[in-house]
């Protein structure tokens, strides 16, 4: 028998090339499935821009070819409603010649309308490419219980195979394992079962450590909400530290709360600021398109809750001059700002600085500044970088800490619990406000983190104003961190609502030319 | 100690005693009066800080500032001004004062709750060539006893502070010795 599994194996190897979805459609599942083309790579032992060549001009070949079929067919099973509306002309690229017309078919909405009730109840998927049903060996559109086969006896050309379910025929488990076995990897029936990568993985996410808070609180003060609130105030800062403290168990990186921090962080004087500039917004335009207008005015939620994501250099900062952004870096750069030509439509991304030349901006706002500059957008030279403090950085070291956070504030929307939404406002704007040297937080000194943070913030209310300018509306004001003024039908362009991806209105007034505005 | 570094900087790194470190991160958190001395507002701030009770002006005295009672009136008056000499004494003994009066208060917070947490930010290699270049990794410890390490420093007594340091270092383990010099020291209280 060893002869023969030898030639089987052979024969298994040089059969036909898996198909593979158009590779407009292989973009289009990776990204529905929210994966990135470095998770995709990883997963199949190549680089990441062989992946983008695979979703732009190329193929791949041999056994990659097999695997990466396996993903999108595993990809395609979970979105299957979508895949369906799609034509996929490249579909159906079998050397094999198809014996059965209808084959070809298979993926087409009426195929599937028609079978989806034959499957009884079973675990029936449509395939976004065919595979050998595991019973005649032809291309089938379907899968049931993990195994790719025929719904329709007729088309299938095993006599032996009656129905749909599993079969439990003999001459049907060597075909099984023939057909489907070598080609496809080890699991082949587990495929669409669970998730598989990381980006399907829960977060481990820390105790309950806010909701435990506010009900002792709430114990404590029997039901007395003002005073629970006032008292939740009070301790959000240790509590904060606490939690992220809890968010950081067993987490790559350490928390270096007292670096040595360079002169330009540290204040000049008492009440004095530092040299870091932080790019705040403070833009008004100065001339509105001609007419009466009915001005908006937005407020982004959360927004320094968003901004705990931004890269966070993790250690003592080091001096470097001269040299290019390293994007693995992060920390504060002295930078000369490019010329701003957009003040007539669009802020400018420094910020409302009066006077010229050089200044020390943070990494948010540099990366801002670099990106603007690039071919995406083209909207600026980019600046000019000539000192740097950064260290190693990463964007996960708070990530852990804001999503507890946010978890925590949308739970308490949806219950309407005011008590935990001031304890967690108060929780994440008191954390980043005394980061720096603050006396209320001895725990952490990283006043570059607070100016990160906070920068973070304003970048973030700038993209908002150049969507809304991209999305044809007039942005009348950027102000602070989280205020922006629009004319226009802004429901199209930013959902309405009070979760952290959503904005809410503060305000509307009418607006015309010549008199700037009137409330 | 074998591990102590005998002629620190000779390949160019840089960094200063921990104990000196230790030192100055415990007068950042003694806090007190940051205007200067040589201002008036600086100096008067002082003045009243060391004449407010019989026992500031005793420690005061104690601390170095031998001057006549007459002497202090006319400062606090306004109808002189102290010399240059004066006032460096005037911020020594205002500096040791202020040790002393904070050192209590400071050493319960530190000793609180099983110690504080103390970061250890290496020697500066920069300046090293590089075969000469040693790993020098950013440490961690838990402090647990800082009785010595605050009664030394308030005392003003250096190279007590230093010996009380390098016996909280050892804990470290075998490579204590490449922590004798540091960066920063850094702990909260």
């Amino acid at each position: 028998m060893g002869d023969f599994d030898a030639i089987d194996s052979l024969l298994a190897a040089v059969g036909p090339e898996a198909g593979l979805p158009a590779r407009g459609v292989r973009r289009e599942l990776r990204e529905q499935a929210r994966l990135s083309k470095a998770q995709v790579a990883r997963a199949l032992g190549v680089s990441p821009s062989t992946v983008a060549g695979w979703e732009d001009t190329r193929d791949p070949s041999g056994e990659i070819r097999t695997r990466y079929a396996y993903l999108l067919d595993g990809l395609a099973a979970k979105f299957a409603v979508e895949v369906q509306e799609k034509p996929e002309p490249e579909a159906v690229q079998e050397p094999e010649p198809v014996q059965e017309p209808a084959a070809a078919d298979d993926a087409s909405p009426a195929y599937d309308a028609s079978t989806a009730g034959a499957g009884e109840g079973d675990d029936v998927e449509s395939l976004a490419v065919p595979e050998p049903c595991v019973l005649c060996g032809q291309p089938a559109g379907s899968r049931v219980a993990g195994f790719a086969q025929h719904l329709d006896p007729a088309d299938c050309h095993t006599v032996t195979a009656p129905g749909p379910g599993p079969a439990p025929a003999s001459e049907a488990a060597e075909p099984v394992a023939r057909q489907e076995g070598p080609p496809r990897g080890p699991r082949p029936s587990g495929r669409s079962q669970g998730p598989a990568g990381r980006a399907f993985q829960e977060p481990s996410g820390p105790a309950d450590l806010i909701g435990q808070a506010v009900r002792a609180a709430l114990a404590e003060h029997e039901g007395d909400m003002e005073a629970a609130t006032a008292a939740l105030l009070k301790r959000a800062i240790p509590d904060a530290m606490r939690l992220l403290d809890e968010t950081r168990k067993g987490a790559r990186y350490d928390i270096v709360a007292h670096p040595w921090i360079p002169d330009i962080l540290k204040k000049q004087t008492s009440r004095g600021a530092d040299q870091i500039w932080e790019a705040r917004p403070k833009w008004t335009r100065h001339e509105l398109p001609p007419g009466r207008h009915e001005v908006t005015a937005l407020d982004i939620n959360g927004a320094y809750l968003s901004a705990l994501k931004t890269h966070l250099p993790l250690g003592q900062l080091e001096h470097s001059a001269g040299l290019a952004h390293d994007r693995r870096r992060a920390g504060v750069h002295l930078i000369t700002p490019p010329a701003w030509e957009h003040e007539a439509v669009l802020p400018n991304p420094i910020g409302q600085r009066d006077e010229p030349g050089p200044l020390w901006v943070t990494e948010p706002t540099l990366r801002l500044l670099l990106r603007l500059s690039g071919p995406k957008y083209g909207l600026c030279a980019p600046p000019e970088i000539h000192e740097s403090y950064t260290s190693g950085a990463t964007e996960n070291l708070l990530e852990k800490f804001r999503v507890a956070l946010k978890d925590a504030r949308d739970a308490a929307i949806t219950e309407n619990d005011e008590v935990t939404l001031e304890y967690v406002k108060a929780m994440y704007s008191k954390f980043v406000s005394t980061m720096g040297e603050s006396n209320y937080n001895r725990e952490l000194y990283r006043p570059d983190w607070m100016h990160i943070i906070r920068s973070q913030a304003f970048a973030n209310l700038w993209m908002k104003a150049l969507k809304a300018h991209d999305e044809g509306l007039a942005v009348v004001r950027a102000m602070g961190t989280d205020e922006l003024h629009v004319i226009g039908d802004w429901r199209r362009v930013f959902a309405e609502g009070r979760g952290v991806t959503e904005v809410k209105v503060k305000d509307a007034y009418t607006a015309a030319i010549g008199t700037g505005e009137e409330e | 100690m074998p591990q102590k570094n005998i002629d620190f900087g000779k390949y160019g790194a840089r960094g200063l005693k921990g104990s000196e470190a230790v030192a100055r991160k415990l007068d950042e958190l003694a806090g007190g009066i940051t205007t200067p001395v040589t201002a008036r507002r600086g100096l008067m701030a002082r003045l009243h800080y060391l004449t407010r009770t019989a026992h500031a002006r005793r420690a005061a005295r104690d601390a170095g500032l031998t001057v006549t009672d007459r002497t202090l009136k006319a400062w606090l008056d306004g109808g002189r001004r102290p010399s240059k000499a004066s006032l460096d004494r005037i911020e020594q003994a205002y500096r040791s004062v202020r040790r002393q009066n904070v050192a209590r208060h400071l050493l319960r917070r530190l000793n609180a709750s099983g110690g504080t947490r103390v970061e250890i930010h290496p020697l500066n290699q920069s300046q090293v060539p590089r075969p000469l270049q040693r790993v020098v990794e950013y440490r961690t410890m838990n402090v647990r006893r800082w009785d010595r390490i605050v009664a030394a420093w308030a005392a003003g007594d250096y190279q007590g502070l230093d010996d009380a340091w390098t016996d909280t270092i050892v804990d470290l383990g075998s490579q204590w010795g490449q922590y004798e010099y540091v960066t920063n020291v850094g702990f909260a209280a």
